[in-house]
């Protein structure tokens, strides 16, 4: 909706037009004009420093070990192929963790209209603790306390690894639980408000028609709450892929560390962070492309 | 006469309503016996280790260097009055409207703007004491100032993008949808990394900001994209009629935004303008990975000391504790606002 200027019309039509126009292109100007002055400054401070604008590095060897991931790394390989496998390690923990964070939503979110006291309490008190508690201090949790203090969830995920046979290391698995028990806050609190959202006549039926609570829930209440919930989903997971960049608490190889590595050694920070956005809007742009399909599904069908 | 259930004594009724929501089916008995069995079993464990087995001495012995961080001993007193000022700034909003008088509940708005600017004066150099060095700030207290510095600048940015996004001029409103959009999809740690790295790069030869300024202005610049969407709800959800009725009322277009849009639009956007405060403060808990020793950044070069080697748990329960009672702080406070803004909204 766009707002018509309200004023009483003092201005002919013709001359508001003009101004309207005139007005736009000294915004115009002056945003290029901000911008070029920060860009001369850059090249001012980046020509003081011996270093130009350009992608050439990106061929050269990276040189810096990588934590073990899917991708095969030797330290000869160039800056491009890190970039790459911090994309796949990336990708790797974000899908890993929408697949794990919706499960802990679901049952969170579901678990506050169970007829069960004790159950509904628990729900409540897991968000209340765990959105109350920055995001980083979730991983340091995991990771720190659980991964590295007991000996045990140390060797319990050297025996997974070892029967999946894929490289879990300790640092995935910190980074991804601390991922799902944070963003499961959030979602259990979108599902619990989705299933608010459907009719209470609907559950009383479901029952007359000798329903029992999980069945309802599952065939009934929640088919229905999708609508309400699938929205609020999507800036769930955009969350999630965003907060994986925490990963350089834990430790693990994920694209951020990669870049934070490349401008260390390299100082190329803006070539580094052009590609990290680059890449960010596109997981955006896909993960709310998918979400999108999905939500136009559930309309069509629900 | 049989007594139905409802009316029955008080005991049976409990007793009732405790089968009810325990014990209603044998799943349900299953559920909750195995849940009780885990919480009693992890609560009796979590207990035994607060109170036999955790060591609080990396707690104790540090309470200063978490409250104040590295600031010179004979400088604490700075910090605590500041810190004694917001205190007493929260309870003073906290207190029942009707117990303050009329002067004060005005001035309110104009203190919490002030109290940014006077905790900068008394850390910083004015006020005729001896400067300290913006390295030396740090624990909660400059996770407090982080977090107030960015709410000041982000909200009336965010304000003004809301605004502008809505705009009868197209190149304006094309401008601030991409940046809110691009701002909105980018992970916080790298717009602080941009910032702390980045900034430097663009200000002109000669010019420097500190690491904290730094900070304040990419989060600023950051939660401003999400406030400007939270307000542009609220100006969303206002009624075409109350426009209607402006106009009418031969308003310009500018007192019809400054009179009658933005006030009923930031009430409607109060509780989630809330969020975003609370989620600044657990923001600056990243800091700690860009060189600041905010309460996190302290924690860790604590953890770091060989004497307190492994005691992490100790560590990240207190800072817990720390950041989930100033979340709850600011939860309050803010519901203290929206209940004084639905009163002055009825009259």
């Amino acid at each position: 909706m766009s707002l018509e200027p309200l004023a009483p019309g003092r201005l002919s039509g013709r001359r508001k037009r003009l101004l309207l126009i005139l007005l736009q292109v000294a915004i115009g100007l002056l945003v290029l004009g901000v911008i070029a002055l920060l860009l001369t400054n850059l090249q001012v401070n980046l020509l003081r420093r011996g270093l130009g604008l350009s992608f050439d590095w990106l061929g050269e060897p990276a040189r810096f070990p990588l934590s073990r991931g899917l991708l095969p790394y030797r330290t000869e390989d160039s800056y491009a192929w890190a970039f790459v496998v911090g994309l796949v390690n990336s990708l790797q923990v974000v899908v890993v963790g929408l697949v794990l964070a919706t499960i802990l939503g679901v049952v969170g979110g579901a678990a506050n209209f169970s007829s069960n006291w004790l159950l509904r309490q628990l729900a409540s008190l897991y968000v209340a603790v765990a959105r109350n508690v920055p995001p980083l201090l979730h991983l340091l949790f995991w990771y720190f306390v659980v991964f590295l203090g007991l000996p045990a969830a140390r060797s319990g995920v050297g025996a997974v690894a070892g029967l999946l046979r894929l490289p879990v290391s300790v640092e995935f698995v910190a980074l991804l639980i601390g991922l799902t028990v944070y963003t499961g806050a959030y979602i259990s609190e979108v599902v619990r408000g989705g299933i608010n959202s459907v009719p209470r006549g609907q559950w009383e039926a479901a029952r007359s028609l000798g329903f029992g609570e999980g069945r309802t829930l599952r065939l009934i209440i929640l088919p229905q709450a999708l609508r309400a919930i699938l929205p609020g989903l999507n800036s769930q997971y955009i969350n999630l892929a965003k907060n994986s960049t925490l990963a350089i608490a834990v430790g693990y190889s994920d694209l951020f560390s990669i870049v934070n590595t490349t401008f260390n050694q390299t100082g190329r920070s803006i070539e580094a962070f052009a590609l990290l956005v680059l890449v960010f809007v596109a997981v955006d742009l896909l993960i709310s492309g998918v979400m999108n399909i999905l939500n136009r599904l559930v309309l069509r069908h629900g | 006469m049989a007594e139905s259930p409802r009316s029955g004594p008080r005991s049976r009724q409990l007793l009732l309503r405790i089968r009810r929501g325990l014990f209603a089916s044998p799943l349900d008995t299953v559920i909750t016996v195995v849940l009780a069995v885990l919480c009693g079993g992890g609560l009796w464990s979590f207990l035994h280790w607060v109170f036999l087995q955790a060591d609080w001495a990396v707690v104790v012995e540090n309470i200063r260097l978490y409250i104040h961080g590295r600031l010179p001993v004979d400088q604490v007193w700075r910090s605590w009055s500041w810190l004694g000022l917001l205190g007493t700034l929260c309870l003073v909003t906290l207190m029942p409207a009707g117990m303050l008088p009329r002067p004060v509940l005005r001035l309110l708005p104009l203190l919490w703007i002030l109290i940014l600017p006077i905790g900068l004066l008394l850390l910083a150099s004015g006020l005729g004491l001896e400067p300290v060095k913006s390295r030396f700030w740090g624990g909660l207290q400059l996770s407090l100032l982080l977090t107030l510095g960015t709410i000041l600048m982000a909200l009336p940015l965010g304000i003004l993008l809301a605004l502008a996004r809505r705009s009868s001029l197209p190149l304006l409103r094309w401008l601030t949808t991409g940046y809110i959009e691009i701002t909105r999809g980018m992970p916080l740690i790298a717009v602080l990394f941009f910032g702390q790295l980045m900034i430097p790069l663009f200000l002109p030869e000669g010019w420097t900001l500190n690491r904290v300024l730094r900070a304040v202005l990419s989060l600023g610049f950051f939660v401003a994209a999400y406030m400007a969407e939270d307000v542009r709800g609220g100006l969303q959800a206002i009624p075409r009629t109350q426009l209607e009725a402006a106009r009418s009322l031969g308003l310009s277009p500018l007192q019809t935004i400054i009179l009658v849009e933005l006030p009923q639009a930031l009430r409607t956007a109060l509780p989630s303008l809330a969020n975003q405060c609370v989620a600044s403060l657990q923001s600056t808990s990243l800091l700690a990975y860009l060189g600041l020793i905010e309460l996190l950044g302290i924690s860790r070069s604590i953890l770091g000391n060989p004497d307190y080697l492994g005691r992490h748990l100790e560590v990240y329960i207190w800072l817990a504790l720390l950041y989930w009672l100033v979340c709850i702080l600011m939860t309050s406070l803010a519901r203290r606002v929206e209940r004084s803004l639905n009163v002055t909204g009825h009259h």
